[in-house]
């Protein structure tokens, strides 16, 4: 019973993503653009380098990352510090507040259907497609199993900090400034816009430290890897699964701190 | 109606940009957090940048240092389109709550006064570092410094904004045609992260489209030709100057016309 008023939710969000399908279509060309740009960008970088391997990665290897990673991108951006940021300023978050439901997860399950509809209509697709382009890069095996797991971590993950800097506007009442630097940071740390192979060491020692490589790099270099070896597979989804519960943690801890200082003008 | 002169138009926006920043410095946290965020992302886009060419030493043929020229030259390029067009995000709302009839009443040029109302002051951070790296890449390049060379500076950076700002009018005037333009204006929004890279790396039919299909190659790379290879500048480059005006009185008329359309909602 308890989990059907969630799927409630998602069913409602089905349905209201399923209304702007014009919207569908230009994000498919925007993505479509984006793909066109990064495969000639990398490809005239392999190409001037003069070797097929670079940091461990052949250009293969990075495009099926870097596609992989948008469309990671487009399933995981729930815009949740955009929704929380406008409810507090429209003060509709008074109302949310009120529902039989923790805010925290009634916010996570309204947003859940959008994963379902990103998922057939975006990540599917792309990753079909990639699969096809390359021939058969993407080892397919027990490693998608692993791939799903992580992905799941990462989802949760990346909505925890969501939720933190959402939280934050509570304090700030800035939305912009506040998302494009959570933005800005979650991208380029966790490996998103370039590969975590091809940063100098000292970063990458310090990135693995931070929980910003759980969400793309984590998820990305376990599909990659056609062989995985038991012990390190376990580290890479132990790392995520701490972080996991950490992040989500301390986003119920700041957020239960944060409560009262919601300040909302009328209604 | 008699036209209004140049002068008029001036002392209005004078009056109005009084006015606007007045009230943003009323919001003065939200102020201070939306610089450190513009900042933010300029300063990850850098790091990218020298990330990528820690690994490969040029790319097709372009030096670190020439592509911080293109790179410092897109980042100034795009600012009038931040700071003074700013209020084209927010076209979609006044649209669909039928506040923008509001617009439609005043005895002055429409889109001037609506493009008018928001001046948006983080862009001038964007601007300040575009200029730091393109003075940066100006010095390590050893490109000669006279006063010629500044004006045509001054006149391409002038043109490539021009591309950028007519694009970013149509993809808002879309509004008023379809009913969430949000991602038609973020697909425009996305352009200016493409306009970085040389489109000598793209194919034949790519380099076409990116020419004269969606002009992102006009944002930076044609322009920046004039200065950063004299001596080899293509016939495109020196077009650019009237493409640019050709492009913003297109994109203008289609404001307009999209604006003259509107009904209203009634209420």
């Amino acid at each position: 019973m308890k989990l059907k008023k969630y799927l409630t939710l998602t069913r409602a969000g089905i349905i209201e993503a399923l209304q702007f399908r014009l919207s569908f279509v230009v994000m498919v060309i925007g993505n479509l653009l984006y793909l066109i740009v990064v495969y000639f960008l990398w490809k005239a970088i392999y190409a001037s380098a003069g070797t097929d391997i670079v940091n461990g990665m052949t250009f293969t290897d990075t495009l099926i990352y870097l596609v992989l990673a948008t469309a990671l991108f487009n399933f995981m951006e729930m815009y949740t510090v955009w929704e929380i940021g406008r409810n507090i300023q429209s003060g509709k978050i008074v109302l949310d507040l009120l529902k039989p439901m923790e805010y925290r997860k009634y916010l996570f399950w309204s947003y859940s259907g959008s994963f379902v509809t990103q998922f057939f209509l975006t990540f599917l697709p792309t990753f079909i497609a990639v699969a096809a382009v390359t021939h058969g890069a993407i080892p397919l095996g027990i490693n998608l199993l692993y791939f799903v797991i992580s992905v799941v971590f990462a989802v949760s993950i990346n909505y925890s900090i969501d939720f933190i800097v959402g939280t934050i506007c509570l304090y700030t009442e800035s939305i912009w400034g506040i998302n494009i630097m959570k933005q800005v940071i979650v991208l380029l740390l966790s490996g998103a816009t370039i590969p975590l192979a091809f940063f100098p060491e000292t970063m990458k020692t310090v990135l693995h430290w931070l929980p910003f490589q759980s969400i793309y790099h984590a998820p990305l270099s376990i599909l990659l890897n056609a062989n995985p070896q038991p012990e390190k597979m376990l580290v890479t989804l132990g790392t995520q699964a701490m972080w996991c519960i950490g992040m989500m943690i301390l986003s119920k801890l700041f957020w239960k701190a944060s409560l009262r200082q919601i300040t909302v003008n009328g209604g | 109606m008699k036209r209004k002169g140049f002068g008029f138009y001036l002392r209005i926006y004078c009056k109005i940009l009084a006015q606007d920043l007045k009230s943003k410095m009323s919001y003065r946290a939200d102020f201070i957090i939306s610089t450190i965020g513009m900042i933010f992302t300029n300063i990850s886009g850098f790091v990218s940048f020298w990330i990528l060419f820690r690994n490969f030493p040029s790319i097709n043929g372009w030096s670190y240092y020439e592509m911080l020229f293109l790179y410092g030259f897109s980042l100034i390029s795009l600012t009038p389109v931040q700071c003074l067009f700013d209020n084209n995000w927010s076209l979609r709302q006044y649209v669909y709550s039928g506040d923008f009839i509001k617009y439609c009443f005043r005895p002055i040029n429409l889109f001037f006064y609506y493009q008018s109302e928001v001046f948006d002051i983080k862009g001038l951070g964007q601007l300040a570092f575009g200029i730091g790296t393109l003075i940066f890449a100006w010095v390590k390049i050893g490109l000669a410094f006279t006063p010629l060379m500044l004006l045509k500076m001054i006149v391409f950076l002038l043109t490539a904004s021009l591309i950028m700002i007519a694009l970013q009018n149509a993809a808002a005037a879309s509004c008023f045609w379809i009913q969430n333009s949000f991602y038609v204006l973020d697909l425009a929004y996305r352009f200016r992260d493409y306009a970085k890279y040389p489109i000598t790396i793209f194919t034949p039919v790519f380099r076409f489209i990116f020419t004269f299909v969606m002009p992102i190659a006009f944002i930076a790379y044609y322009p920046s030709l004039v200065v950063l290879r004299p001596d080899a500048v293509p016939m495109l480059s020196w077009l650019s100057p009237l493409i640019g005006i050709a492009f913003f009185y297109v994109s203008y008329k289609i404001w307009m016309y999209g604006a003259m359309k509107y009904s209203g909602t009634g209420s």
